[in-house]
């Protein structure tokens, strides 16, 4: 069967023809639509799990017992897994055990560029790369296989123009999963310094062993004394680069670059063109094989970004000494507005983030925000740090007991169960006094609606458990919503933590639900008459749907609003009113 | 033939499912496909951009700036934005539409009229005040669907549903 598939879709049919058994990842761009895709199939065990350590664990341990079994992350996710990860290499495992990560260059949709593949070098990974969906398909395969046969862990580095580029693949039918039993095995699988010692002597020999396998992987293409080594999405633009440029060049493509194959340094000539995305890693190994090269290193090609057509070709036609003129872009007869990502029209997160900064007008609070669609809330000038999953408790602790500000700190519900549970045991220990608002919209939202704990776990009983003093509310009802967060605020402001839980699911889940069930979503209008053009709506609220005319007074576009009612409560004119019927759509919301 | 397409739009309006069925219908006349999708933080609301290449052989998935043969744009604004990929005898299509952008307020009828003046050769086609007609905003997109298609020579690709197929064949009957 031929599909058009999206690289991540690929790597999950790959899996299936090789029959795997456990999938677990947890939802981050570009790595979602892996476990998306094989949810479909009831055959395996497939779970969203907590966080990518709890995935890769539940994983990591399939495979120890001899099933084949995969988990998949975005490239920051590893960052999280990089614990089990590192002790994964020396207790190898039993069936075939492949690791997918996802990054991406030029941060699309994430904090950081991290290239994964240092962390195959350091944790003695090998790390397979695929140019497209096909090899996609295919190294997935041939990854569970591999794995088996080094009874090793190995990695697949996709990246986003991997993951989220669409091509033709020929899928086969899936493979029938494979579980496993556990051997006991003290000394390989119990990792007290004793074993561990051993297991590390007896790693380093399997490496080198590593090292040889990878030169099957080596592809050549191409004649000429001009040889350029590549792997991964950087093939792409060689190959149509060298066309471009019309030379004479080899090609050296590496299917695993790490460890990047002895055997290189016997078909390149001393010297090299290297040409990949994200760090040097391959070119430093290249050097390190004694191979003089022309890449990132010395300038050649950029250092952050992602590659295109025109960066490959200018940078070989420069190593190579050929003129290569880039296409001149045309000017726009206008300049075009930005448009950056906003949250969406009725998101409960744009009600909370005004029901916080009435409650807590005058206290100047330090908002420190997380990773997920709140993090939007910088646009509304309510997110002054955002490092990493979890670092709204973590360092909004960290700046409560520095300066003794308000800190508000604002998470999602699906990152609080990810990261923030042990810090809130830590601020239960020090009686940190900082406002924690968890904002319950019931998935995990940004990554496309991704099923989050909070659906059979609400967070306040862990909260009241732990004997924080706790208190929901529903943020499409605004003004009393602002008097429960005001009892929090006070809370706070006498020296002890507090926590609002904002519970709304997300309106993009609910829009689905309605219009399967056939309900007609409401919309509000600008009574022009009665608009006072006092810019509450659009300045303070920012619903997106909500324009400011050339007038000063408001607009709302038909299309974009989805009626949930809290422009009317901000307004102090009453100047929205109603289309339609709501009773019943904000209660299909409210289960959604 | 060896075709470079940029699709824009705003998140939201379908343009990843317009690039697809495009891709679909390339690939059921026996052409390679690459298509490079945003997902995630890209889409919420802000600009959306996808790369459609399709020939005998495609390797690179995305289009360089001047080097697309099509622009394609759900959204006035976004249009502008994606002019740079434009190569000088490119095509540039344009739904009817504005969605205003946060902070300053775009006029529809001018925004067309500059870039009608700008020297490319515009289509602009009303696939929004078509698909209100239809019962929904919903179906924009496959009447800019079908208008592209009849531009591009492709035919209408088998995963429509029967909505869809309606606004798909009032976008091919524009031209
Ligand atoms: S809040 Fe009411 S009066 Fe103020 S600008 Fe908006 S619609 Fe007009
Ligand atoms: S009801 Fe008001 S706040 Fe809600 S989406 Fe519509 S315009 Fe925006």
């Amino acid at each position: 069967m031929r599909l058009l598939l999206l690289g991540n879709e690929a790597l999950a049919y790959g899996s299936l023809a090789a029959g795997v058994a456990v999938a677990t990842a947890y939802p981050g761009t570009p790595s979602t639509e892996v476990l998306e895709t094989l949810e479909e199939f009831k055959d395996r065990f497939v779970y969203w799990a907590a966080n990518e350590k709890t995935a890769f664990e539940l994983s990591y341990g399939a495979a120890l017992a001899g099933a084949r079994a995969l988990v998949a992350m975005k490239h920051v996710g590893l960052n999280v897994a990089s614990d089990p990860l590192h002790s994964a290499a020396y207790t190898g495992v039993e069936g075939g055990f492949l690791i997918i990560t996802a990054d991406d260059p030029w941060m699309y949709s994430s904090q950081n560029e991290q290239d994964t593949r240092w962390y195959g070098l350091q944790a003695y990974i090998p790390v397979l790369e695929p140019s497209n969906p096909v090899e996609a398909y295919k190294m997935a395969k041939d990854g569970f296989a591999l794995s088996e046969k080094l009874k090793h862990p190995v990695m697949l580095r996709s990246v986003t123009r991997v993951s989220h580029v669409r091509a033709p693949v020929e899928i086969e039918h899936p493979a029938p999963p494979k579980w496993g039993r556990f051997t006991k095995d003290v000394k390989r699988f119990c990792l007290v310094p004793t074993n561990a010692r051993e297991r590390k002597k007896a790693l380093l020999e399997k490496w080198e062993k590593i090292q040889d396998i990878a030169s099957e992987y080596i592809q050549t293409e191409g004649s000429g004394d001009v040889f350029i080594v590549t792997s991964g999405v950087a093939y792409n633009y060689v190959k149509e680069a060298v066309r471009r440029l019309n030379i004479k060049a080899v090609i050296v493509k590496l299917g695993i670059v790490v460890p990047t194959p002895r055997k290189v340094a016997d078909i390149v000539d001393k010297s090299a063109v290297v040409v990949e995305e994200g760090d040097p890693v391959l070119e430093l190994q290249l050097r390190s094989l004694g191979i003089s090269t022309r890449g990132k290193l010395n300038g050649y090609f950029p250092k952050f970004g992602e590659l295109d057509i025109n960066k490959v070709a200018m940078g070989i036609a420069k190593a190579v000494g050929v003129p290569y003129n880039p296409p001149q872009p045309p000017r726009p007869p206008l300049e075009p507005p930005p448009r950056p990502p906003v949250l969406c029209p009725g998101c409960p997160h744009m009600a909370t983030f005004y029901i916080l900064k009435v409650a807590t007008a005058g206290l100047n609070p330090v908002w420190s925000g997380d990773i997920g669609c709140y993090s939007l809330g910088i646009n509304m000038g309510q997110q002054d740090v955002i490092t990493h999953m979890g670092s709204s408790v973590g360092l909004g602790s960290g700046i409560t007991v520095a300066g003794r500000h308000f800190v508000v700190a604002t998470i999602g519900d699906s990152t609080f169960y990810h990261a923030a549970l042990p810090q809130l045991i830590d601020v239960v220990g020090k009686s940190i006094p900082i406002l924690i608002v968890v904002m319950d919209n019931s998935y995990t939202a940004m990554t496309g609606g991704q099923p989050s704990p909070s659906r059979f776990l609400p967070a306040e009983k862990i909260t009241e458990a732990l004997g924080l003093p706790t208190f929901v509310i529903d943020p499409v009802d605004v003004k009393r919503s602002i008097e429960i967060v005001k009892k929090a605020v006070e809370i706070v402001k006498n020296g002890k933590p507090a926590v609002v839980i904002s519970r709304r699911p997300c309106v993009l889940m609910a829009i689905r639900k309605a219009r399967r069930l056939g309900v007609q979503i409401p919309k509000y209008q600008v009574d022009l008459e009665k608009c006072k053009s006092c810019g509450l709506c659009y300045n303070l609220l920012k619903c997106s749907a909500i324009s400011k005319r050339p007038d000063g007074k408001a607009y709302v576009d038909p299309a974009l609003c989805v009626g949930c009612g809290v422009c009317a409560e901000v307004c102090p004119f009453n100047a929205f009113k109603l289309e339609g019927r709501k009773e019943i759509w904000l209660e299909i919301w409210k289960q959604a | 033939m060896e075709t470079g397409i940029v699709i824009v739009g705003v998140g939201g309006q379908g343009v990843l499912t317009l690039a697809r069925w495009l891709g679909e219908a390339a690939m059921a006349e026996g052409y390679d496909v690459r298509i490079a999708e945003v997902h995630g933080m890209s889409q919420r609301g802000g600009s959306v951009e996808v790369h459609v290449r399709i020939g005998r052989e495609v390797y690179a998935p995305i289009v360089e700036e001047g080097g697309a043969d099509f622009v394609i744009a759900l959204e006035a604004l976004e249009a502008l934005r994606a002019y740079r990929y434009l190569k000088p005898n490119g095509i540039l299509v344009v739904n009817k539409r504005i969605i205003q952008p946060p902070g300053k307020w775009y006029n529809l009828n001018d925004t067309l009229d500059a870039i009608r003046r700008s020297g490319i050769k515009t289509y602009i086609v009303p696939c929004y005040d078509i698909a209100l007609e239809l019962g929904s905003v919903l179906y924009e997109n496959s009447v800019m669907l079908g208008f592209v298609s009849k531009l591009l020579g492709l035919s209408m690709p088998p995963s429509l549903d029967e909505n869809n197929r309606k606004a798909f064949l009032r976008g091919m009957s524009l031209i």
